[in-house]
């Protein structure tokens, strides 16, 4: 494979590893671009879905009835999945797909080749999910949690995610000889599972069902390592190349980073069987997974003690860059998030939270406060050098950094409680399922839908932030050398 | 049907087993662990060198507030 490498280097114009760098973002331009303003378009899609669901939990019929029109089929059924699927399909993905674009191609340290390939995905990803979502409104949904897209919708999501893995195994072979990047890893890892492990989950659903408790095995096999195998190494990639890059400083300790992706490759993938504790299952299927449950404190300690340590002498520098807050407030997010992930696996623990609002505290931890605020991040850091211009208004990242943080983090404390609460009357034979529905735990969901609002907020004004980069209206003078 | 269900499932399983396996050597044999110093500085180069913050605010005249630090540290000794 090194031969290879070494005999087609790139062939390009760049005199200088500035000029090389300018012309990376250039060609990065419309694949990367295309990615993001579709995230961004599913972003705002799936936080009106989030926050309706959210609010159909303590007022089903709100949006039922509107001008006389009978909205009855959007019931919190359909807004569910359809929330669900929108934010980790139409944005986290996409999100994640365009920053991985940008990433290998500057770690490759070559151009990107094959744009129109990359477009064409593109293209493809966001019908796929385009149908899928009006499939899962209109009742089609397949009722499989992670997998609720209609096999007529998975096809496109798998052509068009396919290509993308294509071209990164073209993109790695041609690249400049010498050290492969620790993102790179995850990046490469992320494009290989996640075709493998989509295909696998909709080839044993939808074209050849198996039946009974295999199909929670399997459900939680793709669930959990979507997130695992999939948005994790996306999200550490991004943290790997934006903490160092951003300070100008190496990641502190080469070798734990090495760890870290081994270990996670080994351990991650195990983890599904956790969410079936108490389900009929075979004990040892469930035990395997637990144990390899706990085992990620591995690769997550080491990485938590990596980035900790890089940003150690550097914390002044959150008060300057925007990428960095963001960055940072996720790393911080994926070292709770997996640790509460790891003693949630635990039995004992689990007796009380399952079924409960702090799993989907937990959820919300993961995916957003770790991965979309990474993505947030990314986002800051390479839109600038893809349009030409600077960011418009300082104002409009501070008000989507904070009402994004105090959002999420007052979202995860009212479900963690609220979800605590309710596990416990749960467990108390004496407490009916009515005192549980409209007793306490109620206030705590409407006080979610209330954290939801803020980060609604936010996302409002990173939309129109982007909206204004799109147009070109953004900075044309200072800003840092994009050349 | 079913055999060549069982074949394409366990046959993918193999080959993304062994794909993994075989990075992991890969990696060890083709030197990707033996210098890690230089490996982590990979991604820096001589127009964005170590030392050198990449991203601020809009606007923001980062020179100046690092120049700032610096006096207010150096005053503080």
């Amino acid at each position: 494979m090194a031969e290879v490498a070494q005999l087609e280097t790139p062939n390009t114009k760049a005199q200088s590893e500035a000029e090389l760098r300018v012309l990376i973002d250039k060609s990065c331009r419309s694949p990367v671009m295309l990615f993001f303003s579709g995230a961004i378009f599913w972003l705002l899609v799936g936080t009106f879905f989030g926050f309706a669901a959210s609010w159909k939990l303590h007022d089903p019929n709100f949006l039922i009835s509107l001008f006389g029109v009978d909205f009855g089929f959007l019931n919190f059924g359909r807004f569910r999945p359809a929330h669900l699927n929108a934010v980790a399909y139409g944005w986290s993905s996409s999100a994640a797909l365009g920053v991985a674009i940008w990433l290998m191609a500057r770690l490759c340290h070559i151009p990107l080749r094959n744009g129109a390939l990359v477009v064409t995905a593109g293209i493809i990803w966001n019908i796929g999910i385009f149908i899928g979502l009006i499939g899962i409104l209109s009742g089609d949904s397949t009722s499989i949690e992670w997998l609720e897209f209609p096999p007529y919708a998975t096809m496109f999501l798998f052509v068009g995610y396919a290509l993308v893995s294509i071209w990164a195994v073209d993109m790695f072979l041609r690249r400049r000889p010498g050290h492969v990047y620790v993102s790179l890893w995850y990046i490469m890892a992320a494009l290989f599972w996640f075709p493998w492990l989509y295909a696998t989950a909709n080839l044993v659903f939808l074209l050849k069902p198996v039946s009974g408790s295999v199909q929670g095995i399997i459900n939680w096999w793709y669930g959990h390592n979507a997130l695992g195998l999939w948005f994790t190494p996306i999200g550490l990639a991004t943290a790997y190349y934006m903490i160092p890059k951003v300070i100008g400083r190496p990641v502190h300790s080469y070798y734990l980073s090495a760890i870290g992706f081994w270990s996670l490759a080994l351990f991650y993938s195990w983890n599904g069987g956790h969410h079936l504790i108490g389900g009929p299952l075979p004990a040892w299927v469930i035990t395997c997974s637990i144990v390899a449950s706990i085992m990620m404190v591995i690769p997550v300690v080491t990485t938590a003690i990596n980035h900790h340590m890089t940003m150690k002498g550097n914390f002044h520098v959150l008060a300057y860059s925007p990428t960095l807050r963001f960055i940072v407030f996720g790393a911080m997010a994926y070292t709770l998030a997996s640790l509460q992930g790891c003693t949630m696996a635990i039995r004992q623990l689990n007796e009380i939270t399952h079924f409960t609002d702090y799993t989907i505290g937990h959820a919300h931890l993961g995916l957003y406060a770790f991965f979309t605020m990474m993505m947030f991040g990314a986002i800051y850091y390479i839109t600038p050098r893809l349009v030409d211009c600077e960011w418009r208004s300082s104002l409009l990242i501070k008000i989507h950094f904070w009402a994004c943080s105090y959002g999420i983090m007052g979202m995860v404390l009212v479900l963690t409680v609220g979800g605590i609460t309710q596990g416990m009357m749960l467990a108390d034979p004496a407490v009916t399922f009515e005192q549980i529905v409209d007793g306490p735990p109620k206030y705590y969901r409407i006080a979610r839908t209330i954290t939801g609002a803020l980060i609604a907020v936010g996302h409002i004004a990173f939309a129109i932030h982007f909206g204004l980069m799109m147009a070109r209206l953004g900075r044309k003078e200072g800003g840092p050398a994009y050349l | 049907m079913m055999t060549a269900f069982y074949i394409i499932l366990i046959g993918s399983m193999t080959i993304f087993g062994g794909s993994a396996i075989y990075a992991l050597f890969w990696a060890a044999k083709s030197g990707q662990f033996s210098d890690m110093k230089q490996g982590a500085e990979v991604i820096f180069g001589k127009d964005e060198p170590v030392g050198e913050i990449t991203d601020h605010f809009p606007g923001m005249d980062l020179e100046a507030k690092l120049e700032k630090r610096k006096l207010k540290k150096m005053r503080k000794f």
